[in-house]
């Protein structure tokens, strides 16, 4: 594990992400960098591993169901200690573990995704389960925002306001991009938080890169006396903290090459300062 | 059959408070009895055959054995990438039950019909795709699914057929049940589902020296046994009501071709659709399914050069 001043850092994790990017010469960076500081709030102060194990019986439930940005699951999974360094540097090579796409059979990624919509109901049936159980365990779920054009995020969304899953948490990733463009042009979803509130969840819109706000917003969902499930819509920016990919949209799409990847490390340590 | 479901689900769910029944608002009067003896274990997820398949994920993760019930129309044909990446990926112990398989919903068209389940799943690794052919194989079927502690397609077709077995049979998961027992050197029956019955009165009535194997279990499947009908046997005769094509009848002409070479004849559904309405005899017909249209084409199959 890395030293506590160093934990969950959002800039060493970008670093991280843009590491194992370069040296795996892979896409989605814009997609970990939305999700950065969500997951810092979420492994830092919320999620629960007895023991620090990723298959505690009781441990809080954490789906990347936009598996797309899974470099910044990975990037937690170092500071627990869960991944290796090796991992990081031979990301993407021949007979490696670390895939593209988040995959369960790597301990601390609960399910596999890539294909959209799965993670948000197998997390619904883990809910369902600690609420049958009536253990105290939560569970979250991160979608992205293109990602709820998916049937199965209403389906499950149904069902879990029918059967007031108060421990479930989706967070909507919202940067405004999905592969092909802006959402508001693929398929418009204009308030998020208006949809998820008619479906009978407690709905807020936080600015998803202000790690207060975060914080704050799931500490009083989880206060709440309210029996809903809740949904935290995150505003984010497609590729954060390296301006020159900060919503531009091929970085969903784009490698690095040795001049990207060096502007990339100075602009991030541009941005600290 | 329909009891023997029925009545093994209600056993298991007794004996295991984590056996959960998620239906998607299918089994009206089937699943009377489970609801009133286990309420708690009944769980309607509504007409949402995605979301609940990745319920049943979730739950497995937590422990529990869901058991999905569905038209085979839609479970699993609906749902083959939530069973293959949320399920059998990582061997959940999920077992899949498609009811009313092949032409049970022979007036209500091509949506509620399943031709094609069995080839859907076949081919997802770690899955294992049942089909019993009465309620002795059906209450095998069931224990087994449940003691294998892993993904499970349970089909069920026709219910009515009557049945095939004289007790619950002693199989081991992918063996294949002799129902009729023949000469060596003659010609094999295997069958499933539906079929076995037909296959059976075709050998009485006509074959009196064939063997008729029902096969409940079309993965695995005794890859020796198979070997070993074809090794005996001038020609084997498959039946089933699913397409010819990734069904039973492919399966055992792989295994042959491998192995055993032998002329095998398969007969199911030759790659179409239904093209009119009516009974569940009138579709068997119209499908070339009954039993005066497969007898004959056994005979021209047998007398072919």
């Amino acid at each position: 594990m890395m030293s506590q001043s160093k934990i969950f850092d959002s800039t060493t994790l970008r670093k991280t992400v843009l590491d194992m990017a370069y040296a795996g010469s892979t896409v989605h960076i814009g997609c970990a960098f939305s999700i950065i500081e969500l997951l810092a709030v979420l492994y830092r102060n919320h999620l629960r591993y007895p023991g620090n194990d990723p298959l505690a019986a009781c441990r809080d439930y954490f789906v990347l169901s936009k598996g797309h940005g899974v470099m910044a699951q990975y990037a937690c999974l170092r500071d627990l200690g869960w991944l290796k360094d090796e991992a990081f540097s031979h990301y993407f090579s021949d007979g490696s573990d670390l895939k593209g796409l988040s995959d369960s059979r790597i301990p601390g990624l609960e399910v596999t995704s890539g294909s959209l919509g799965h993670g948000f109901s197998v997390g619904v049936g883990m809910a369902m389960g600690a609420k049958l159980r009536g253990t105290d365990q939560k569970t979250y779920v991160l979608v992205g925002d293109g990602e709820i054009n998916e049937g199965p995020i209403w389906e499950g969304s149904l069902f879990a306001a029918h059967h007031d899953l108060k421990n479930f948490m989706v967070i909507i990733d919202e940067n405004g991009f999905q592969a092909m463009g802006s959402t508001q042009d693929v398929i418009k979803l204009d308030s998020i938080q208006a949809k998820f509130e008619s479906f009978g969840f407690e709905a807020t819109t936080i600015d998803g890169h202000n790690e207060t706000a975060i914080d704050g917003a799931i500490t009083r969902f989880w206060e709440s006396d309210s029996k809903s499930p809740k949904a935290l819509i995150a505003k984010t920016i497609k590729g954060k903290g390296v301006p020159f990919m900060e919503n531009n949209n091929i970085w969903h799409y784009t490698r690095l090459d040795p001049e990207t990847y060096a502007q990339a490390l100075s602009a991030l340590a541009d941005c600290v300062q | 059959m329909r009891e023997a479901f029925s009545e093994a689900l209600v056993r298991l769910a007794k004996a295991d408070p984590n056996v959960l029944l998620l239906t998607g608002d299918h089994g009206y009067a089937l699943f009377d009895n489970f609801r009133k003896q286990c309420p708690a274990q009944y769980l309607n997820a509504g007409i949402a055959e995605q979301n609940m398949v990745g319920m049943a994920a979730g739950l497995a993760r937590t422990g529990f054995r869901p058991f999905v019930y569905g038209l085979s129309a839609f479970i699993p044909v609906r749902v083959v990438e939530q069973i293959k990446l949320d399920v059998a990926h990582d061997r959940l112990p999920v077992i899949f039950i498609g009811d009313g398989a092949g032409f049970v919903y022979s007036h209500l068209g091509t949506s509620h019909q399943s031709t094609e389940d069995i080839a859907c799943m076949r081919s997802i690794p770690d899955l294992s795709v049942y089909s019993p052919a009465d309620r002795f194989e059906v209450t095998a079927c069931m224990e087994m699914a449940y003691h294998t502690k892993a993904p499970v397609y349970l089909r069920m077709g026709k219910s009515d057929r009557g049945d095939v077995h004289g007790a619950v049979p002693q199989a081991r998961i992918g063996s294949l049940l002799e129902t009729n027992r023949g000469k060596t050197g003659d010609i094999a029956f295997i069958a499933t589902g539906s079929l076995v019955r037909t296959a059976m009165d075709i050998a009485a009535g006509s074959y009196p020296d064939a063997t008729v194997w029902s096969a409940p279990f079309i993965k695995p499947i005794d890859s020796k046994q198979v070997r070993t009908i074809c090794e005996q046997n001038q020609a084997v005769v498959v039946l089933e009501e699913h397409s010819v094509l990734g069904g039973l009848g492919s399966a055992i002409a792989e295994i042959s071709s491998e192995f055993a070479p032998v002329r095998i004849l398969r007969i199911g559904v030759r790659d179409r659709f239904s093209h009119h309405c009516g009974s569940y005899e009138y579709l068997l017909k119209e499908h070339g399914l009954n039993r005066p249209a497969i007898e004959l084409r056994i005979r021209d199959f047998l007398t072919a050069d």
